[in-house]
């Protein structure tokens, strides 16, 4: 291939270095988030190397302020983390329509990729590597691109906890902090297509919450909600196929 | 590290790790669709409402409506967040207004 055609369909080599560079939006955007979840962590009682740890292995920014209030309201390890598991499956997804760029991926590339799938990083990956020739360079790209997603999040949760360290804790604003948090982010996940579904958890997790001892509330309200939402999703849908009258099942 | 913190960052881990992996040493390739993918889609709502309401509402295992710090700092918080989408803002406000509301209400 010569250099002219190269440049002229944008399909210069990329490599680790570009991948890194890319990630510098991400990096602008967890920085303040992961600074908040190292002082929140800290004021729920946690030690600073305690949020590092749990940025360093688990990486996952919502499932981790959830099992820091979770952890404050007392609930279990087990319930944590079955909590986790319904919050995080959808990497899974994210996983699966990102494998096909690595055909011929080895085992240590096949672990390495998979940890630094965030939401965020999928989506700058599924954007950059479209455009990215080679397997052996789209594999290097995303290296690069979670690598800095992964080293933000992790060296900047840090941070924060050294800070929350330090603030005075008799402030009694801070046990709403990770509710305003969760509330912010309902304001910006709140649609047409799930309120249906918001209001049923909600009214379904106050009922249970009266009359459940315990957390489990929270996994019943949230299974059963996304449940019937899903279910009712579907029946809209083969609704609109049955009128193309393509197939009746 | 207390073997609760432990236990806790290990199952969290294992499972969030293993959504992400399996497909990679799994699959050439697919995609979810249908019921599963409609429930995952879905899950975060369903939890920010489980996680949310029931604190707001019932802050001390009983529901309370005017008394309640929690239910008034939260509902000026989402009007809030509705006008100014920054999450640090939102967070520095809900906490002053709780903080406030904390002291006058009581």
């Amino acid at each position: 291939m010569s250099y002219k055609a190269d440049t002229s369909n944008g399909t210069i080599e990329k490599g680790f270095t570009y991948g890194l560079s890319q990630s510098l939006t991400i990096a602008i955007g967890y920085a303040p988030v992961a600074i908040t979840f190292g002082i929140l962590a800290t004021q729920f009682g946690l030690t600073f190397w305690e949020a590092g740890l749990m940025s360093l292995f688990v990486y996952a920014g919502a499932s981790q302020f959830i099992a820091i209030e979770m952890i404050h309201q007392g609930a279990t390890p087990l319930m944590i983390g079955v909590t986790t598991l319904i919050v995080n499956i959808r990497h899974f997804i994210m996983s699966l329509s990102v494998v096909p760029y690595f055909p011929e991926r080895s085992l240590p590339w096949s672990l390495g990729l998979a940890q630094g799938l965030t939401d965020e990083t999928f989506v700058l990956n599924t954007k950059v590597l479209k455009n990215v020739e080679g397997e052996e360079n789209r594999r290097r790209v995303m290296l690069g691109i979670n690598l800095g997603a992964y080293a933000t999040w992790v060296s900047f949760t840090i941070l924060g906890g050294l800070i929350g360290k330090w603030l005075p804790i008799q402030f009694s604003g801070f046990q709403f902090a990770l509710l305003a948090l969760f509330i912010i982010l309902t304001t910006s996940s709140l649609s047409k297509k799930n309120y249906f579904t918001y209001i049923l958890a909600a009214a379904l997790a106050v009922f249970l919450k009266l009359l459940i001892p315990g957390k489990i509330y929270l996994i019943i309200s949230v299974v059963v909600a996304a449940g019937i939402g899903a279910w009712w999703r579907g029946k809209k849908a083969s609704e609109s196929v049955g009128c193309d009258s393509q197939k009746s099942i | 590290m207390s073997i609760q913190l432990l236990e806790t960052v290990l199952l969290m881990t294992i499972v969030t790790y293993g959504s992400r992996v399996l497909p990679f040493l799994l699959f050439k390739g697919k995609n979810v669709k249908g019921f599963a993918r409609d429930f995952i889609e879905l899950v975060p709502i369903a939890l920010l409402a489980a996680l949310v309401v029931p604190e707001l509402v019932t802050p001390s295992g009983t529901i309370v409506i005017v008394n309640n710090p929690f239910l008034w700092a939260g509902i000026l918080t989402f009007l809030f967040s509705k006008f100014v989408p920054n999450l640090f803002l939102g967070i520095l406000f809900g906490m002053s207004v709780f903080w406030g509301l904390d002291k006058l209400l009581v």
